[in-house]
Formats: structure tokens, C-alpha cells, sequence
């Protein structure tokens, strides 16, 4: 047997991170029916809210925006990141990023980190429309409310694609099932927190994953400080957070066979 | 020199045995085919030594490095191209090249990455995505990024299947020039005349078990008068009637 030899070294994690991070970031720009549908659909939500009384039957300018939050991460961080992994596992493509000598949490880290900064840039992008269209007056502080809870919203939504992606394993079952969840999560989000579904469905929809989230957006975009009702939904966000994830990483498989 | 020693590996998928006890070394700028029937365990002996399947029994050493106790260390080690190549299909193939590059510790500047391409003749492709090649060029380009790092062991799983004439001929040359690089290659394939042109030792497996070990000309030797092989022999012994006679006729799906 030969001594290894010392020239065969890993790869250092910053060049590596670094490569998965533009490839990653070109693979999401490159996906434009993605991309544009993700910030598409809350800017329309956005500007369709301002004719008529629209603004007021759906709870004021504040609760569009935050529902225009909402709509563009369950988007991009549940369809689109959980579409993604399934279709890569799919054709072959995570397996063969597997066999480079790089840990596997970067391979993963690279595609979170990249889905994380587009929401924030498209979070930021609907707010100012938001401010914009809808006359909104935010001060810097508010901003800074707004991103954070898109960091925590975007987080918890990438956890339960990734919890997605880890139960089912196949690309058609992830999309079916991913469009069923979407559909739920916004009538939760949208009905449930008004009470027009009864009392139960309300309350039910405050610890929804949306529901919590509406909290944290609607609380920071109408400046009315911090409450315990924020405190319950920030920790409500992280504990699907956590249960999210580790499901997702716990089962999740490099292979779809 | 060994640069892979294999002793004694099993795999087991739930109740089923899928390799059972293999064992062979591959030795430096050696060119070894492994050979079976579909689901004979081939591609599973591969996963072995790449470390994505864990072994129920055995060990697979590359370069003196046990896979499981040092994954990533013998993965920088490896060039591995699949059965079925896929890479991002939205990623172009400079983007690719890049990719793959950085993953195995090779900075890349443009310009090297055009020279590279150029030198497979894919040159006028670089704009294009992996998608849109023929099979032939992805089959070329795969063994690029298998070869980007200049590994000490290639792992190519049937890299000829559905290629035309030319484009395996062509691959064929490309493994001549690796083995003359000295780098040792674990082919497996379907194709006897592909083992027989490009491989220095190969072995039969089928359910698991590794049944033959040996040269082309040995092994045909060796088995020319076993009846299960002069059964189906049509004249001369040939290597692929070796392979008949001793994993069976039935069709394999």
C-alpha cells in the first residue's frame, strides 16, 4: 500500500462556499419563471389593493403589505427552494456535488444562504413599493423591524421546504403537495386571522406559521412596538423553525431512489 | 502500488444483500473493468468508494485512506463520473467548470478554462448549457471535471452507454491517455469489447459476489473449458462468452 500523498488536499471552505454561492446564485436568476413569479405576485397584491376599498375590506394598508411579505417568501422559500432540491436529487445533481470533497453542509448552506438574501432583496423591494403605493410613512427603525421578521419568515419557510423535501421524494409529489400547503397556508393566513372561519379557526391561525408571521409584519409595519403578542409569535416562528428543520435534515435523502 | 484495496466489502439495502464480500486491489495506472449483468452490484461498489453507502461488512481503502474515517480526504482523491452525468441544468459549462473547479481546491481563470475546453473541443460550446450538448460532448465534458483536480483514481461508471461509434472510440483514446498519465481508472461496463479493448484486468460480478478476477486473455483462458461457458460459446472462446456462461443467459432488468 502507497503512503497518501499530501498534495491531494480538500479544498479550503471559503474557495468552495464561494463557488457553490455563484453557481447557486446564477442557477436562481437563471430560473426567470421562478424569480419573477416570487416577486411578481406580492407587487401585484400590492398595486391591485389600492382601487376601490380593497385596501380597507383586507385590514388596512399595513395587513396588505405584510400579506404581500408573507406571499412572496412562502414563494420563493417553500415552492421554489423545495422544487429545486427535489428536481437536482431528481436528475442526479446533488449526488454529484456529493462526491466533491467539500462537507455536505455547504453544499446546502450555499443554496440557503443564496434563497435567504434574494428574499431579504425582494422583501425590501415590496416594501418600498408598498411605502410607495400604499402611503405608508416608515421610519429606519421600522425597516429594520420589517427585515429582520422577513429573515425569521423566510428562515421558517425554507425549514418547512426543506422538511418538504425531506418526506417526499419525488419532484412531482414535492410540487403537488408544496401547492396544497401554499394554498392552506395563505386561506389560514388570509381568513383565519380576520375571524370570518369562527373563533377556533382564528386562533388556530395566530400560531400558523403565516399567522405568526402576519404578527411580526403587521406589529413592525404599524410601529405599535413590541408586545408580548410579538414575543409569542417570534418564538412561535422559531420553534416551526426547529421542528422544521431538524424533520428535514433528519430525513432528508441525497437520492430520490 | 495499490491505490484501491477492497476487502471483504458488503452492502446491504434493508434485507437485501446487494454486494456480498467483495474483495480486489486496483494497482497504480492500472485500467480495471468491473462487469455484471444489470444489478449485479456494480454501481453499488462504486457508491462504496465514493462513501455514499455505508459498508455492512469490509473495507475500501484508496490510497492507503479508509473511506469511512477519512470521506473527505479520499473524495479529493477521486474523479467520478456517473452513469447518468448531471450537472445544474441551468448552469452554463464555463459556469460549470468553475463550479467544479473551486469544489476541488483548482482556481480557474477564464482563460484556462477556454484552453481546457478546447482541448476536448468544446470550445465553441462555453456559452451553452449542459442540456443542450449531445451526449457525446456531456460525456466529454464530464470526464473534464472528473479529471479537474488530476485525481489519483477515476471512477467511471459505464461512460460509453448510448454513445455512437466515434464518440466511444473517442473516449476510449481519452482513457489510453489517462492510464498513460498514470493514473489508475474503475470502469464498469456492458460492454465486452470495451473491456477487452481498454481495460489491463476485469471482474465478473453478479449478485453480489465477485466471481472471476483476472486479465481478458486469463480469464478466457481460465474458463474456456468450463461446460457453463462452452455452452454458449459460438467457435473461440470470447470474453463476453466467459460472462454468459458464468452469470447465466436470463435477461436482467
Amino acid at each position: 500500500m502507497t503512503e497518501s500523498r499530501a498534495d491531494f488536499a480538500r479544498p479550503p471552505v471559503a474557495l468552495a462556499l464561494g463557488s457553490l454561492l455563484r453557481a447557486d446564485w446564477a442557477v436562481l436568476l437563471r430560473n426567470k419563471i421562478s424569480t419573477f413569479v416570487g416577486v411578481l405576485l406580492p407587487i401585484v397584491l400590492i398595486i391591485v389593493t389600492t382601487f376601490g376599498k380593497a385596501s380597507t375590506k383586507l385590514g388596512g394598508s399595513e395587513q396588505i403589505v405584510g400579506l404581500a411579505l408573507t406571499l412572496g417568501l412562502i414563494t420563493s422559500c417553500l415552492l421554489g427552494y423545495s422544487l429545486a432540491i427535489a428536481h437536482d436529487r431528481e436528475t442526479g445533481g446533488l449526488q454529484r456535488l456529493r462526491v466533491t470533497p467539500v462537507p455536505t453542509w455547504t453544499i446546502m448552506a450555499s443554496r440557503l444562504i443564496v434563497q435567504v438574501v434574494a428574499s431579504l432583496l425582494t422583501s425590501v423591494l415590496v416594501v418600498v413599493i408598498g411605502v410607495i403605493v400604499h402611503g405608508l410613512t416608515l421610519g429606519i427603525g421600522t425597516y429594520v423591524l420589517v427585515i429582520g421578521s422577513a429573515v425569521v419568515g423566510s428562515l421558517m419557510f425554507l425549514a418547512l421546504g426543506q422538511s418538504l423535501v425531506g418526506l417526499v421524494k419525488t419532484s412531482n409529489g414535492v410540487s403537488a403537495i408544496g401547492r396544497l400547503l401554499f394554498v392552506i397556508l395563505v386561506l389560514l393566513g388570509l381568513l383565519g386571522v380576520t375571524g370570518v372561519l369562527g373563533d377556533t379557526v382564528k386562533a388556530i391561525a395566530g400560531y400558523s406559521p403565516v399567522g405568526a408571521l402576519m404578527t411580526l409584519f403587521m406589529d413592525a409595519l404599524t410601529q405599535v412596538g413590541w408586545s408580548g403578542q410579538d414575543t409569542i409569535a417570534l418564538l412561535t416562528c422559531l420553534g416551526y423553525i426547529v421542528v422544521f428543520a431538524f424533520i428535514g435534515i433528519r430525513w432528508f435523502r441525497w437520492e430520490s431512489r | 502500488m495499490t491505490v484501491v484495496d477492497i476487502s471483504g466489502l458488503s452492502v446491504r439495502f434493508g434485507t437485501q444483500l446487494a454486494v456480498d464480500g467483495v474483495s480486489f486491489q486496483i494497482n497504480r495506472g492500472e485500467i480495471f473493468g468491473l462487469l455484471g449483468p444489470n444489478g449485479a452490484g456494480k454501481t453499488t461498489t462504486l457508491s462504496a468508494i465514493e462513501g455514499l453507502v455505508t459498508p455492512s461488512a469490509g473495507t475500501v481503502r484508496v490510497d492507503g485512506l479508509d473511506v469511512h474515517e477519512h470521506p473527505l480526504e479520499v473524495k479529493a482523491r477521486l474523479g467520478v463520473q456517473f452513469q447518468t452525468t448531471s450537472f445544474q441544468e441551468e448552469l452554463k459549462i464555463e459556469q460549470i467548470a468553475s463550479l467544479y473547479g473551486g469544489l476541488y481546491g483548482v482556481r480557474l481563470t477564464r482563460e484556462q478554462i477556454v484552453a481546457s475546453l478546447r482541448d476536448i473541443g468544446l470550445q465553441s460550446e462555453l456559452g451553452k448549457r449542459f442540456r443542450q450538448l449531445s451526449g457525446g460532448q456531456q460525456q466529454r465534458l464530464a470526464l473534464f471535471i472528473a479529471t479537474i483536480h488530476d485525481p489519483l483514481l477515476l471512477l467511471l461508471d459505464e461512460p460509453t452507454a448510448g454513445l455512437d461509434p466515434q464518440s466511444r472510440r473517442s473516449l476510449w483514446n481519452r482513457i489510453e491517455k489517462l492510464r498513460g498519465a498514470n493514473k489508475s481508472i474503475l470502469l464498469t461496463t456492458h460492454s465486452m469489447e470495451e473491456a477487452q479493448a481498454v481495460c489491463d484486468r476485469v471482474a465478473i460480478i453478479d449478485h453480489g459476489k465477485l466471481l472471476t478476477v483476472g486479465t481478458p486473455s486469463d480469464l478466457i483462458a481460465e474458463h474456456a473449458k468450463d461446460p457453463r461457458v462452452v455452452a454458449v460459446a459460438h467457435g473461440a472462446v470470447t470474453l463476453e462468452d466467459v460472462f454468459i456462461g458464468l452469470t447465466g443467459s436470463e435477461i436482467r432488468d
